[in-house]
């Protein structure tokens, strides 16, 4: 069981949360081409270590949440809100 | 129009009496009807509905996993800027509109009256029984009166009100989902017993 900080709702188990995928893409500009559109879609790097990920909290505060998840732990480094910043730990 | 709803959505799901195992420990379950107004703050103007709130209302608007008893409501934080205020019965609709003309366009105000249940849970092993629904951290450390959470409560989504020290628990789920939601809070209260009025 993961448990995640919610800034908001305090410490909460990993079942009120939904996993919404890699936080370190972004959206390529509306005239970027045809490939940049499927990497953004398809290709994700799948990192052994540290992670940003989107964790949406929907069974509570609804808020969506940046986490740093270790891939091979579990383990939490830190919790932001979405328009946060957040900084990947060494190995 | 000033007739509450002759229909509760649990029906008959409440048997008045005493159900479960025998003893002292007995909670307390009861349908609590009340009117229910959801006020979510526009983006921006959290502030102003702070401001509207606390002059027509004299209620200030609490943060994270707070509530504030106004004189003619209780404001239970549900997500950022955004609360639940929870009153006594009142003709159809009277409360969601007053709130609709002290917050203007500053939020939307939405009436939940009918849209969810509050399910009342008191008792000296209230948090015994409501421990085995959730997941929450009941301990007084980091519960207690004057305390609201948003946390799945038997798998549901719920709004955990903490009213008083017995303790009394309001559980506010969707109403749709209340004689689901009764039925597992009444087979967690079987080994305590429980007593409906």
């Amino acid at each position: 069981m993961i448990r995640i900080a919610c800034p908001f709702c305090g410490l909460r188990d990993e079942t009120e949360f939904a996993y919404r995928g890699d936080a370190t893409v972004s959206r390529p500009p509306a005239d970027a081409p045809i490939e940049d559109f499927h990497d953004y879609v398809y290709r994700r790097a799948n990192p052994r270590g540290w992670h940003v990920e989107w964790w949406h909290h929907a069974g509570g505060c609804r808020q969506f949440l940046k986490v740093v998840r270790h891939t091979m732990t579990h383990a939490v480094h830190s919790v932001g809100l979405a328009s946060s910043t957040q900084v990947v730990p060494p190995e | 129009m000033s007739v509450v709803d002759p229909v509760s959505p649990l029906g008959n799901t409440l048997v008045p009496g005493r159900h479960g195992a025998a003893g002292d420990g007995a909670v307390r379950i009861a349908e609590r009807r009340c009117d229910l107004v959801q006020v979510f703050a526009r983006k921006g103007r959290a502030g102003d509905v702070a401001a509207a709130m606390l002059a027509r209302f004299g209620s200030d608007l609490p943060g994270p996993g707070h509530t504030f008893d106004a004189p003619a409501f209780s404001a239970l934080w549900v997500q950022p800027d955004g609360w639940l205020l929870v009153a006594p019965r009142s003709p159809e609709g009277a409360l969601a509109k007053s709130i609709k003309a002290a917050c203007g366009d500053t939020a939307s105000v939405v009436e939940q009256t009918h849209g969810r249940s509050v399910i009342a849970l008191s008792g000296g092993r209230a948090a015994w029984v409501l421990g085995k629904l959730s997941s929450l951290d009941l301990h007084g450390r980091e519960f207690g009166p004057g305390r609201a959470a948003v946390s799945p409560v038997a798998g549901l989504s719920c709004v955990v009100h903490h009213r008083d020290a017995a303790p009394s628990y309001d559980l506010i789920v969707f109403a749709t989902f209340a004689r689901w939601f009764v039925t597992s809070l009444t087979h967690a209260a079987e080994e305590t017993g429980y007593i409906v009025e």
